[in-house]
């Protein structure tokens, strides 16, 4: 008697379902559609499918193989259990005599995926162990993330002319062919470095190094993002890797080992010099810049900055990025030119650096009216308490419009 | 009008009213006296007011109503809510975790006192009634009360521990592990001993515990740990004549130093040489990020003692004043090791480099870069 009762029920449920279902396939084919078309994308610089290195060339041939194998699987499951859900949908039939245990079917089921497990696991480890091979390590170059961007310093490294120091932020710079170990580490919270192309991704946690190896087959430039929430702006901590072949490499080595070259007296770099010692330098570092009295000039970020450190500004305009490569240093087309260019001639064309046509003006002029309008940092000084009254990130500094001009200026003579 | 209880009451509320008067304007007040003193007063108001209303309590016979027969089971929740009010109180001008006491007795009190009140009227059956709240109340009550028995007996315990020496305190643990062994495999092959026999046990070896432990807590801690704290082994400072008897031996296995090595600097026949991951062959200079906390391990491969001393720069300490930021490790002899966690705010500048170097060894020195 109960069971007619469910059935007179059931009737007008599944013919709701139906209805639903109807004005539901048109919405799912659609959103299907659009996910499909857009692994065809042509401009997607962080596809994790197409490996420019050794590193990422390995986890390349893991995943693909593991990938058809899981996708296989997932069909197989996806339309036995579609098959299973139509075919045998409540339609008020009498419910169907249960069993319970099949021994011989699932040791089956159970050893089948065992197995498949088994080979995976074997070629994973092999594949991890080989991503941390590092006794052939040829250079290294020290990583350390902050919010939100990352620092790169290079300690001296005859072998390629590192003679002293370099430091540098926003792109990583690396010559081709050569095996460049990360040694990863962060100033406030986790980050994790991640350049698909090159390799996989790795923490960088404070207080402690962890290692990640790159190498890049070709020159070009290869993106990145953080891939560990960090906070607020965390979206916006970006990094790019630039390959160098060795020729270049040293060419820009040599440049970033200049020594600071002061603006001429009388013009605006130089009255822009000024307003940097006064508004930038508490945080900022520009190595062998100088006072009046010839005293050098050491930031103080540590003083004014959560993270205690903001970026070295030294050699800014050979950079393609700023503000943690959240934005461009040069306008659209420059670096479409730079990105687009052949192997050949990449090199050349991102040693020039930024000069004053390609400079994105637009963007850098906005940055210094005021940052935290750009991208969003903990930079309101009302609300520093928490941090002690330090900022995370550039606070609005209030400068006006002559004094950016100024500072434009002196900024495209950091070369 | 007053009985003579009020009467008493009331002279008991003038009295801590003079007192507190006298103790603000006579006495420098601290903020805890006057709490006191003005709790005291509205303490023995309170119950002024009640005695004199109730007129200490007495009811004139032959007006004994149906209502007062059946009285209240007596409780003890009133006097926790008080004792936690005083500690609100009281911890308002000392420290939190009184005041949190004090609002945990309170919260307490009310849970149990508003459950005990309504359970009370369920019935007029009183057993039913207790077991009533008892089905209500003792799911929460004895995993709490199991908690914060374990609690105190882990702490009295610790604090025995703190306050004997090593061996008295590996003595104690095999004779402690070797008596409860006992008294379990005697309950196990006694099963018919009494519940208040096994009870008793228990009791007495928790009042003893507990009480080792306050003892403990009297005595202090054994006089190698309190010297150990007073060294603050984490930061070194003393780069002179040695001092340190109980650095702590382990912070190099520690997992952040163990993974996080900068470099390693090592004297061997009087030369001090750095290796750094992944560069190959001795430096005579390592690059440190700025900002941020770096291991150094040090390794003496002479013999004798020696220790590294890092010159991180001058400090200033008053106008055109300044003294060398100074830190060390440990004196370490032939063979050893140490950390040094090294934290540098500002760039090297060219001129004043930040060094390590060996006292007492000259012209050896390595040069710590930061970019």
């Amino acid at each position: 008697m109960n069971h007619i009762e469910s059935t007179s029920d059931a009737v007008p449920q599944v013919h709701m379902l139906g209805r639903v279902m109807r004005r539901l396939k048109p919405m799912v084919l659609g959103a299907a559609g659009t996910v499909f078309l857009a692994s065809c994308a042509s401009n997607a610089p962080q596809d994790t499918w197409v490996p420019k290195g050794p590193n990422a060339q390995k986890i390349d041939s893991l995943q693909k193989p593991v990938f058809a194998v899981a996708g296989i699987i997932g069909v197989i499951v996806a339309v036995v259990v579609t098959y299973s859900v139509i075919k045998f949908r409540d339609r008020g039939q009498p419910i169907p005599k249960q069993s319970h245990g099949n021994p011989a079917l699932e040791i089956t089921l159970t050893i089948i995926p065992a197995l498949i497990l088994a080979v995976v696991g074997v070629f994973t480890f092999r594949t991890v162990f080989d991503l941390n091979k590092t006794s052939d390590t040829q250079m290294i170059i020290n990583v350390t993330g902050q919010q939100w961007w990352w620092e790169y310093d290079y300690p001296a490294n005859n072998e390629y002319g590192i003679t002293q120091p370099i430091i540098t932020s926003g792109q990583l710079v690396i010559p081709v062919g050569t095996k460049v170990m990360l040694r990863q580490t962060s100033r406030d919270v986790i980050h994790s470095y991640w350049i698909p192309a090159l390799n996989g991704k790795r923490d960088a946690v404070p207080g402690r190094i962890t290692i990640n190896r790159l190498e890049a087959d070709e020159p070009g430039i290869y993106a990145g993002q953080c891939t560990e929430f960090c906070g607020l702006s965390h979206a916006n901590m970006r990094m790019e890797a630039v390959a160098l072949s060795k020729e270049d490499f040293a060419k820009w080595v040599s440049n970033q080992l200049k020594t600071y070259a002061a603006p001429a007296e009388n013009t605006l770099a130089k009255e822009g010099e000024t307003v940097f010692l006064n508004q930038c330098t508490r945080c900022h570092q520009v190595n062998g810049l100088t006072r009046a009295d010839g005293t050098p000039v050491i930031a103080a970020p540590d003083e004014n900055v959560w993270s205690g450190a903001a970026p070295n500004l030294s050699h800014l305009m050979s950079r393609n990025t700023f503000a943690g490569a959240m934005f461009n240093l040069v306008t659209p087309e420059c670096r479409t030119d730079v990105w687009k260019s052949e192997s050949l001639t990449f090199g050349a064309k991102y040693l020039a650096g930024v000069d004053e046509p390609c400079l994105n003006q637009t963007d850098l002029r906005g940055w210094l009216r005021n940052a935290p309008a750009m991208k969003p940092m903990y930079a309101n000084p009302a609300l520093l308490a928490a941090t002690g009254g330090k900022y995370r990130g550039m606070p609005n500094l209030g400068l006006s419009e002559s004094d950016i001009e100024k500072l434009v200026a002196y900024l495209l003579t950091l070369k | 009008m007053f009985t003579p209880g009020s009467k008493y009451l009331i002279a008991i509320t003038g009295l801590s009213a003079v007192s507190f008067a006298l103790y603000m304007l006579l006495v420098h007040p601290s903020a805890l006296g006057a709490v006191a003193l003005i709790g005291l007063v509205a303490a023995t108001s309170l119950i002024t007011g009640v005695a004199l209303f109730t007129r200490d309590g007495h009811t004139p016979e032959g007006q004994t109503s149906a209502a007062t027969v059946d009285t209240p089971t007596p409780s003890m929740w009133p006097l926790i809510a008080a004792a936690g009010l005083s500690l609100v109180l009281v911890g308002t001008v000392t420290t939190p975790i009184v005041f949190i006491l004090g609002i945990v007795a309170i919260l307490a009190a009310l849970v149990e006192w508003t459950v005990q009140a309504w359970s009370e009227s369920a019935s007029g059956d009183r057993s039913y009634n207790e077991g009533i709240r008892e089905r209500i109340l003792n799911p929460v009550e004895y995993p709490i009360l199991a908690a914060v028995g374990i609690a105190v007996i882990i702490f009295s315990f610790s604090r025995v521990m703190l306050a004997i020496s090593k061996d008295a305190g590996a003595i104690i643990f095999i004779v402690a592990a070797a008596v409860i062994s006992l008294v379990g495999l005697l309950i196990s092959v006694r099963p018919q001993l009494k519940k208040s026999i096994v009870s008793a046990i228990a009791v007495v070896a928790a009042i003893g515990l507990v009480g080792a432990g306050i003892a403990s807590m009297g005595f202090g801690m054994r006089e190698d740990l309190v010297v150990a704290a007073e060294e603050d082994h984490y930061s070194h400072q003393e780069c002179g004549a040695e001092k340190s008897d109980h650095f702590d031996k382990g912070v190099s296995e520690t997992i952040s130093a163990t993974s996080g090595a900068d470099a390693t600097i090592e004297l061997l026949d009087g030369k001090l040489t750095a290796q750094v991951q992944g560069i190959e062959g001795l430096q005579d200079s390592i690059t440190v990020r700025r900002s941020n906390p770096s291991n150094i391990i040090f390794r003496n491969k002479d013999a004798g003692e020696f220790r590294l001393k890092a010159y991180l720069g001058k400090k200033q300490i008053a106008d055109g004043v300044s003294e060398d930021l100074i830190t060390c490790t440990q004196l370490i002899s032939e063979g050893a090791e140490q950390w040094l966690t090294l934290t540098i705010n500002k760039p090297s500048v060219s001129g004043e480099p930040y060094t390590l170097s060996i006292p007492g060894l000259e012209g050896q020195s390595i040069v710590v870069v930061v970019p």
